[in-house]
């Protein structure tokens, strides 16, 4: 048995034995907490921003420093339905055009107006030729943006688009005062960058003229980077920081041990198996069906998440939703007969030989991928491993240098169309996307339900895209995981957002305070 | 010392830079990884490949090879070694920023190391079979033995959420708040001491005994000279120089060697840098960063080398 920090801490066993007596320096032995937060929230992040660009994605925690800064149109609220932000309202008009109604009395942070002018050039910005924004390929859908008056912008895009309006929920889509300078945009967000240690801390200030009275709660907020998931979680039991996200799945059941500490989680990311369709048999959809039933999902939830998520067997729509229905949910259960069955049927009754491509940079990714390679094993699926480090595993995913491959990802949100990222595999290739395998009915009905404006019309359609994936198996589901903030007790008004909205709790840090 | 055993080693010092440079440019470009790609997929995102290309083209990664490395090295000379591609910034100046901090842990940490290791040495070697003696070899091994990572766990677990008297990890800046900054590098530097006081009590302790030995050794005692004297004189001054040596070449492993500590402790040196360069594929990054520790490696040879030839003669021939 080998020993790793995570095991070792996994354990939890390790502090009693430490309780031995120890030399202390006098300067040292003074409490070495950090002092009474006075009002300011002490935030363990994950990773310090590469950078806080408003529409390019550079990850969650940049993402939940840009949420602070910035605004959009909307955002999402502690339910996970959309809420206006410096729009008031939105509606689909008669003619097929979005019309947003903005805020009266939104300011950037620099004391100009939010007008109808800033939307349609931050939109112009994240659609332009030259972009890199994450939501480009969304807003180049956007054919004409139309400003009747100061307060209202209409937006025209070349086919109906029935959740534009979430577009603008993406934490990588904010509204930018549009005389801003190339690398200091100018967003209306809550708060303001007053510092930061580069690579080590950031710190924000409330901005006194944010539209929403009463708001931030708190003097500020100090972001403190401990890329370590075992730090972080340190940080927070010792009371250096006050909140943390990611709490490692290994530490949750000590979280919620500590009387001073609350998690709050939620189940929205997931971990699946990609497959390359150019490499046979995985262009067959009975073998990706075989291989489907062929892996029992609790193994995963208990070895790689310590019990922190549940069993996913179906495509990944988040329970609670209207979109959900039990028996697709469990459409791949787990069924070894079944799955030798269909191998046989695709000609494989002996089984085959392959490869599964992971990472070993990412437990979660590694674990998942002894499991899988183990219960695809008992079908007779003799998989080598593959355990690059995340920078290859990307690079030859996107490449489709791969037969299967394991993935964790999370949708863009609750709605299936937010599955689009995952499940249309007719997009151009991705790591985070099976490799050029057939679904036509899969994609088809994403994009029936993309073009349907009407909620009833809309549930049925992504049920019946629900049993064509299960079909065609563009992915296979795994697990969800579990994805958690560890808080103090007296950290208040914090809301883990619902399923694959997690990432975009940041939002709430506005209403957070100390009770 | 003559000047032109001078230049040649200076010269050779520079060729080494050069070939380090080199290879390290030439091997992360031949890795799988694409840094635009890796930048827009950060936390899983799936980035639209035209945004990719784009990206790529902008941060010049779509020229050839040779083009980058002659940019590269047209930049080297002038004491340019680039910016970052993730955020723009001069590598020179995150070395700036990193380099003291790195430095300071492994000056704390060796003299810790020295504090500690060198009397035990010394010692156990005067008392040697002792209780002391077998206790401290039994530690040492064991503080060899164990990895950092374990150690620096151990401490953090310990001293940070178990006692509650020291903060988990992380930074502040001297000027900022000396006390704090102190007690945020007593941990570290104490992982990083470690395994460096073992090594310098051995040494000590071996060194030790083998001038105890000597026969100058006992015609001081026979003299008459009190036990200190003999021992501060005669055992310690002719002990010392293979620690010294050892001390040199130890203090320029642990440049490189503070990787795990400074992750483990959230202690932001040169190595967290290079560490999320490497895994981003940021070519000028990592490339400046090893350039920066082989060079001062390399220097600290290169002054080891000019010692040992001020002392010793026979070394320039």
């Amino acid at each position: 048995m080998s020993i790793s920090r995570r095991s070792l801490l996994g354990a939890g066993l390790v502090s009693p034995l430490l309780a031995a007596p120890i030399l202390v320096s006098p300067m040292l032995g003074r409490a070495a907490r950090a002092q009474a937060s006075a009002g300011i929230i002490r935030y363990g992040l994950s990773a310090f921003p590469p950078n806080l660009q408003p529409w390019v994605s550079t990850g969650a925690s940049a993402g939940t420093v840009k949420m602070l800064l910035h605004r959009s149109l909307v955002s999402y609220g502690p339910d996970g339905n959309l809420r206006g932000e410096l729009a008031e309202s939105w509606a689909h008009e008669a003619d097929g055009a979005w019309v947003f109604k903005l805020r009266k009395g939104c300011v950037f942070q620099n004391g100009e107006p939010v007008t109808a002018d800033d939307v349609k050039w931050s939109i112009e910005q994240i659609a332009g030729e030259k972009s890199t924004a994450y939501m480009r390929t969304q807003f180049q859908q956007i054919e004409r943006i139309e400003i009747p008056d100061p307060a209202t912008v209409k937006l025209y895009t070349k086919e109906p688009q029935a959740t534009l309006p979430s577009w603008f929920g993406n934490y990588n889509t904010f509204i930018i005062w549009r005389k801003s300078q190339a690398n200091e945009p100018i967003g209306a967000g809550p708060f303001r960058l007053v510092g930061q240690e580069r690579g080590s801390s950031i710190e924000v200030a409330p901005f006194d003229k944010f539209y929403k009275p009463g708001m931030p709660k708190v003097k500020g907020i100090k972001f403190i980077v401990y890329a370590d998931e075992n730090l972080r979680n340190a940080a927070l039991m010792s009371g250096d920081v006050d909140m943390i996200e990611y709490v490692p799945w290994q530490s949750m059941a000590a979280v919620e041990a500590d009387q001073r500490l609350k998690l709050d989680t939620q189940e929205g990311p997931f971990m699946d198996v990609l497959f390359n369709g150019t490499k046979p048999p995985f262009n067959d959809p009975r073998v990706r069906r075989a291989i489907a039933h062929a892996i029992r999902r609790e193994d995963i939830v208990k070895v790689a998440f310590f019990g922190r998520g549940k069993p996913l067997e179906g495509v990944p729509i988040v329970e609670g939703t209207p979109w959900y229905d039990d028996k697709l949910a469990h459409g791949w259960n787990y069924d070894p007969a079944r799955a030798k069955a269909l191998l046989a049927e695709a000609g494989f009754a002996n089984g085959f030989q392959s490869t599964l491509l992971a990472t070993a940079q990412f437990g979660m990714h590694k674990d998942t991928a002894e499991v899988v390679q183990q219960h695809l094993a008992e079908v007779g699926i003799q998989c080598e491993l593959q355990l690059p480090d995340w920078s290859t595993r990307v690079s030859r995913g996107t490449r489709g240098q791969y037969d299967m491959a394991i993935h964790g990802v999370s949708a863009d949100n609750n709605d299936p169309d937010g599955l689009s990222v995952v499940l249309d595999t007719s997009l151009s290739p991705t790591h985070g996307r099976s490799f050029k395998v057939d679904a036509p009915r899969t994609i088809a009905a994403l994009a029936k339900g993309r073009a349907e404006f009407d909620q009833a019309k809309r549930v049925a359609i992504y049920k019946e895209m629900q049993a064509a994936a299960l079909e065609e198996v563009p992915l296979v589901g795994l697990a969800w995981r579990q994805q958690g903030y560890g808080m103090a007790k007296n950290v208040s008004g914090f809301v883990n957002l619902p399923g694959a909205l997690s990432n975009s709790s940041g939002n709430m840090l506005e209403q957070t305070f100390f009770a | 010392m003559s000047a032109a055993w001078l230049t040649r080693r200076v010269l050779l010092t520079i060729l080494t830079a050069w070939l380090v440079a080199t290879i390290v440019f030439m091997a992360l470009h031949m890795v799988p990884g694409d840094p635009a790609e890796l930048l827009l997929s950060t936390s899983g995102a799936m980035p639209d490949p035209a945004a990719v290309a784009e990206l790529r083209e902008r941060l010049g990664l779509d020229q050839s090879i040779m083009t980058q490395y002659g940019r590269f090295l047209a930049g080297l000379v002038r004491g340019d070694l680039g910016n970052s591609l993730v955020d723009d910034y001069p590598v020179l100046q995150e070395i700036a920023l990193r380099l003291p901090r790195t430095l300071e842990l492994i000056i704390a940490g060796t003299l810790i190391a020295v504090i500690f290791g060198i009397p035990a040495g010394v010692y156990a070697a005067i008392h040697r079979g002792g209780i002391f003696d077998r206790a401290a070899s039994w530690v040492t091994a064991l503080l060899l033995a164990v990895p950092v990572f374990v150690v620096g766990t151990l401490l953090v677990l310990l001293f940070a959420q178990t006692l509650r008297l020291m903060p988990a990890g992380g930074f502040t800046p001297f000027a900022q708040d000396p006390a704090q900054h102190l007690k945020l590098l007593a941990l570290p530097a104490v992982a990083i001491a470690k395994g460096l006081a073992a090594v310098l009590f051995r040494m000590t302790r071996a060194a030790t005994l083998d001038a105890l030995a000597h026969d100058y050794v006992r015609t001081a005692r026979a003299k008459g000279l009190s036990p200190g004297r003999v021992l501060a004189v005669h055992v310690l001054r002719n002990a010392m120089n293979p620690v010294v040596t050892v001390l040199g070449l130890q203090m320029g492993t642990l440049l490189g060697g503070t990787v795990l500590v400074e992750y483990v402790f959230n202690w932001p040196g040169l190595s967290t840098p290079l560490l999320r360069a490497v895994e981003g594929r940021d070519y000028p990054m990592v490339v400046g960063i090893v350039l920066t520790i082989s060079v001062l490696f390399l220097l600290i040879n290169l002054v080891v080398e000019l010692v040992h030839a001020a002392i010793d003669p026979r070394v320039q021939s």
